[in-house]
């Protein structure tokens, strides 16, 4: 682009439109963590289902011991992503804050499930953070694919209600699926087809 | 009645800076040479003018041992190019008054 001062409204309004559609592309692009956290959350709510339900593994909840390790990849990606961020975006912390509160609450949530017991029916107030977390971030991207799983995440959340704690989880699974992993996968390759 | 464009923004480059950053928090030059393909030196010379202008908050400082150029749209930045999107708006609908 050159220095030029004699161009009409309709082009600068035409700039306008192209430099703030080019900021959109470049933010808010997390699916990475949207896959990491999503496969992570499928892999140990299955997984608890056929070591608890049926394969009647005593200590069937340790399959959870996973977010360990995935948190310690999700806090290197953050730091790598740090490290070569080149714009800083409202809508950027505003997904990082919103999913620090979301990570809080299914930490407090999990901590109440073992003092409740692991048969207590409470995994559909997991399914229902999981709609919260990805409505909201599907409105901040204005991605609708998101906004529509988080949706569907409540209303298995409601279904999951009429059922015991094993299926709980397959309802959980199902709501992952959904509201994060399918609508990842879509952001990516929109952001892979934007940035071509 | 056509409202008079501010002369600060009314050029291709400086309002391609001011376009992106009005939409973000802050922005690395690298980013603002991407996006306007504009050669760093013309970038600079045009960041300074919107600095001078008081439109854009610029930080020098260094990461990882390179230089870092941060810009930031100002709040007298922002009130500019909402004046200048009004203006525009005049000669766009020539019938319409804000």
């Amino acid at each position: 682009m050159t220095e030029q001062e004699n161009f009409s409204p309709e082009e600068s309004l035409q700039l306008i439109q192209t430099m703030i559609a080019k900021t959109r592309k470049d933010l808010g692009n997390n699916s990475t963590h949207f896959l990491l956290w999503g496969w992570v959350t499928f892999v140990a709510c299955t997984g608890q289902f056929i070591l608890k339900h049926l394969m009647n593994y005593e200590k069937h909840y340790l399959v959870w011991l996973l977010v360990f390790p995935a948190s310690l990849a999700s806090i290197y990606l953050g730091i790598t992503e740090n490290k070569k961020k080149v714009v800083s975006s409202y809508v950027g912390d505003s997904m990082k804050h919103l999913w620090l509160g979301m990570g809080i609450s299914y930490f407090v949530l999990s901590i109440i499930l073992s003092q409740l017991g692991w048969n207590t029916n409470i995994f559909p107030f997991f399914i229902l953070l999981y709609g919260l977390g990805t409505f909201v971030s599907g409105m901040f991207l204005q991605f609708k694919p998101m906004v529509l799983g988080g949706s569907v995440a409540w209303i298995l959340a409601i279904m999951a209600g009429n059922f015991n704690y094993d299926y709980q989880m397959l309802f959980g699974a199902v709501a992952i699926l959904i509201s994060y992993i399918i609508p990842a996968y879509i952001l990516r390759s929109k952001n892979k087809i934007a940035t071509k | 009645m056509f409202k008079e464009l501010d002369p600060i923004l009314h050029s291709q480059l400086r309002l391609a800076i001011i376009s992106l950053l009005i939409s973000v928090k802050e922005a690395e030059f690298t980013f603002l040479r991407e996006k306007t393909k504009a050669t760093a030196g013309n970038l600079s010379v045009q960041i300074n003018k919107l600095k001078e202008a008081g439109y854009l908050d610029v930080v020098k400082k260094f990461h990882n041992n390179y230089p870092q150029t941060i810009c930031k749209i100002s709040p007298k930045g922002i009130e500019a190019f909402d004046k200048y999107v009004t203006a525009l708006k005049t000669y766009m609908h020539p019938g319409q008054q804000s």
